[in-house]
This record gives C-alpha cells, sequence and structure tokens, in this order.
C-alpha cells in the first residue's frame, strides 16, 4: 500500500497536460501516460450482519504509440472492512496490491488486433465494464462469477467489422499460470475461449463459449466448460440486458444455468431505476434459487454513482440491502 | 385556390431546399474510402488504424453546433449516451477525439496530417482534403 501512495503522489505531483476533468483521467506531461483509478464504498445489511468496506482502491494507467498501446492496473481490493452483529464484531484491512490487468495490444488494421498479458475475459456485456460506477447495482448476477474466468492470462486475437452493423470475433488463449490469480474467480493455469457479437443500430447480442482448467488443489472438477448467451437493447431511455450461461465438466453439469433479465428505465438525466431478476442452479456449491433486485442509482455526474438496492431472495433469510458510492477519477 | 395553394407550398419546399445547409467528413488525400458506419467507428475509436496509418479523429468544442449536428446525425448518439460512452473508454484505455478550435483548424490540421479526419461545413471546403462523406440538416 505504501508503494501505491508513493506513486500516486508522484504521479499527481507531475504537471498535467490539460485541464483534469472527472472520470477521464489525466495525462501526465507529454508523455504516452494517462493516469486514472477508482473507488468504491459499500454497505450491506443481511439478517446475519451489517458490513461497511472500502472495497476497490484502483490505479489505472495507460497510453498508446503507434499501433501499440497499453493498460495497467492495480488494485487494493476489500482494503477496510468493519463488520457488526456477526459471532464476533471485527475490522480487516488489506493493503496488499493485485495487479487486476496489464495488457500491450497491437492493432494491426481496421479489423485485426493482438494482445498480450492479464485482461478481462471478454464474456458476456457484463464482465466487459465489471467495476462498480458502471454496473447499474452494486451486486453482480452470479451468472458472471461462476460460469467463467473473469481474468485470462494470456493472448487476445480480436476481428471485428463494421457494415450494416458491428460484427466482432475474440479469441482468448491462455496456457500458463495466472499473473496475480488473488484477482480471478477461478484460479486457473488453461483458457481457451471464443466470443461472437453483432452490434445493429441499439441491439446486441453474443455468444461466448470455452473450456478451462482449475488449479485448485481439492477440487473433484477440475476441467470446465461453459457456454454463454447475452443480449442488450438500448436507448437513451430503456436498457433491456440479459445473459444465461451453463457450465458443466467432464462428466457432469456443473452449473444448470445461471442467468438474470435486467431492465433500467433512465428517469432523468441522473436518477435510474432497475429491476433485475437472477436464476441460479449451481450443482457445485448447491445453490438453487431466484431472486428479484428493485435498484436506484444516483448519478451528479456519470463517473459518480450512488446506489441503493433491495434482494428478495426465493430463501428469505438471504435478503439483504446495499447501498454503494463508486467514483472513477 | 387549389392552384395558389400549390405554388405557396412549392415555394415554401424549394426555399427550404435552398437553405439547407450540406457539411461534409473529411479526410487527409490518403485516406482510403471508408463508409458511414467506419467513420462512426472511427470517431468512437473502435478502429484506431487504418490499413497501416493510425487515424486521427477531429472534434470541435463541446456545445460547438456543427459538432451537435455531428453527433445527432452521423453518430447518432445524445450527449449524455457519448459521455457515458468515453467514462467507459477511459476505463478501457481509450481517449476521445483531439477537441479543436475551429473548423479552420480541422481543415490545416487534415490537410497535413496522414489519417486525419474530421467534420466541417462545406462552405469552408477546398481541394486539398479528400470528402469521404456529406450530409444535410
Amino acid at each position: 500500500m505504501r508503494n501505491f501512495l508513493i506513486f500516486l503522489l508522484l504521479a499527481t505531483s507531475l504537471v498535467a497536460k490539460e485541464a483534469y476533468k472527472l472520470g477521464e483521467g489525466m495525462q501526465v506531461q507529454e508523455l504516452p501516460l494517462y493516469l486514472g483509478g477508482y473507488i468504491s464504498l459499500d454497505y450491506k445489511s443481511s439478517q446475519t450482519e451489517d458490513r461497511y468496506r472500502i472495497n476497490d482502491l484502483a490505479l489505472l494507467a495507460y497510453g498508446n504509440h503507434n499501433k501499440f498501446s497499453y493498460v495497467a492496473e492495480l488494485e487494493a481490493k476489500e482494503f477496510y472492512t468493519k463488520r457488526y452483529r456477526t459471532e464476533a464484531d471485527n475490522s480487516t484491512y488489506n493493503g496488499k496490491l493485485y495487479v487486476e490487468r496489464v495488457y500491450i495490444n497491437y492493432t494491426f488494421n481496421e479489423n485485426y488486433q493482438l494482445q498480450i498479458g492479464k485482461y478481462n475475459s471478454p464474456v458476456g456485456l457484463w464482465n466487459l465494464y465489471p467495476i462498480n460506477v458502471f454496473r447499474e447495482t452494486t451486486s453482480s448476477p452470479a451468472s458472471t462469477f461462476i460460469i467463467y474466468p473473469k481474468y485470462t492470462t494470456g493472448l487476445l486475437a480480436s476481428y471485428q467489422s463494421f457494415g450494416d452493423g458491428e460484427l466482432s470475433i475474440d479469441l482468448m488463449l491462455q496456457h500458463n499460470e495466472d499473473v496475480d490469480h488473488e484477482y480471478n474467480n477461478y484460479e486457473i493455469d488453461k483458457h481457451y475461449g471464443f466470443g461472437v457479437s453483432y452490434q445493429i443500430d441499439d441491439y446486441s447480442v453474443k455468444l461466448n463459449g470455452g473450456h478451462f482448467h482449475k488449479v485448485n488443489l481439492g477440487t473433484l472438477e477440475d476441467e470446465l466448460y461453459y457456454v454463454l448467451v447475452s443480449a442488450k437493447y438500448e436507448t437513451d431511455t430503456y436498457q433491456v440486458l440479459s445473459e444465461l450461461g451453463k457450465q458443466r465438466s467432464n462428466d457432469k453439469v456443473t452449473t444448470n444455468y445461471a442467468g438474470y433479465i435486467q431492465g433500467l428505465y433512465r428517469l432523468t438525466q441522473k436518477y435510474s431505476g432497475v429491476v433485475r431478476v437472477e436464476a441460479i442452479d449451481d450443482r457445485v456449491n448447491k445453490i438453487n434459487e431466484e431472486l428479484i433486485i428493485f435498484g436506484v442509482t444516483y448519478r451528479p455526474l456519470y463517473p459518480v454513482a450512488i446506489k441503493g438496492e433491495y434482494r428478495f431472495h426465493s430463501q428469505n433469510k438471504l435478503n439483504q440491502s446495499l447501498i454503494s458510492l463508486s467514483v472513477l477519477f | 385556390m387549389v392552384g395558389v395553394l400549390k405554388i405557396i407550398v412549392s415555394s415554401l419546399l424549394v426555399s427550404s431546399l435552398s437553405l439547407a445547409s450540406e457539411y461534409v467528413v473529411i479526410a487527409n488525400k490518403n485516406m482510403k474510402n471508408i463508409s458511414k458506419a467506419q467513420i462512426k467507428a472511427i470517431f468512437l475509436k473502435k478502429i484506431t488504424v487504418i490499413d497501416e496509418t493510425n487515424v486521427v479523429p477531429l472534434s470541435l468544442q463541446a456545445r460547438d453546433s456543427l459538432r451537435m449536428k455531428f453527433e445527432k446525425d452521423v453518430l447518432r448518439m445524445s450527449f449524455t449516451r457519448l459521455k457515458t460512452h468515453w467514462t467507459k473508454q477511459h476505463y478501457k484505455g481509450l481517449r476521445p477525439p483531439i477537441s479543436m478550435q475551429s473548423q479552420q483548424s480541422i481543415l490545416a490540421f487534415v490537410k497535413k496530417v496522414e489519417g486525419a479526419i474530421g467534420y466541417i461545413n462545406a462552405d469552408n471546403l477546398d481541394a486539398d482534403v479528400k470528402v469521404i462523406y456529406r450530409w444535410e440538416d
């Protein structure tokens, strides 16, 4: 954490080239280096505990030169947590910085790109912008963290073409250990995945599939296969987003289904309301339930989100409310 | 009476057509022909290289009336949606197009820099740039 603060002090002591705007980062002098970051604070209240967290404290650095570009992101996860009403009230502090993303991208032409490093797996639509400030709810649907590895360390080859609509094809390849596995929902040493998406006007559809190998000792099902379909309709006022996925191992179904449909209505430029219905049949963790989430978001500026939500679970004892403040710098 | 109405309507149509303003998306002379969908992708930074050349999209200042027309007619996105787009692109390591002070500065930049692309009023056009898209009010 000390290194993080030193880096932050150094970076901000350098003269920015342009006036700083919230949510857009700043360029460091004339260098191909932009700095930014984000923070997320949340509060959860359930039947068993109340919890306050400074959950994400992240620093972003990126830039480009000719056809090369890079992104690096360091993050302190669950930086500070305070729990009440548990068996013993406690607070924890975790100052360790994790590498959330670090990659170099090379663009060949208008159609082809190649990326190497650790990156958000381009699976589904939610996982493309997974941080709190971009999400419409503080919580994320189960399908975004039980079906596929959220991060991949390796190669990403992409193809895109622009006709009447936008066609994109992604190929993910990991055949090595993760860079900093602490930050992945699965610790993996293999991930071969594909994605095909098509966007026209306000509509997007996407299909993903893949295979990954878990390295956690003590887990029986380590060779896993997944498929996920996603769709989105978005206008200036409405957004409907849905994903549905399935996962299996070599000999049995591990997640029969995990999916959601979420509707968003922008009441004004600053206020929006959201409803999400989720259904999960996770046979590894023995979770079979449905839930509905009601939420509201207030954005005084787009890079600042103040959100509240209530989660009604089919198992009532899991009901909970969440409030969060997140800011992108 | 019907004949008089026809004349009035025709006159109004002709006068409204003659008042229509024409705008052009211009690029450096070396830029190949590109589609409207590709222009949109360039200004959203979904395309950053054309053939072997880095593309440099140029915009006008945030509240410029021509910029607002371009965003509405060519990008087909509201100011709020574009703001959302660029905030998300910051997370992905991409920056918005460079904002220029005037159409004259866009014209001068496009003439000099290979890969540059911008938009101006057709009245300001000259022969040293390539027109890749035209639209009217």
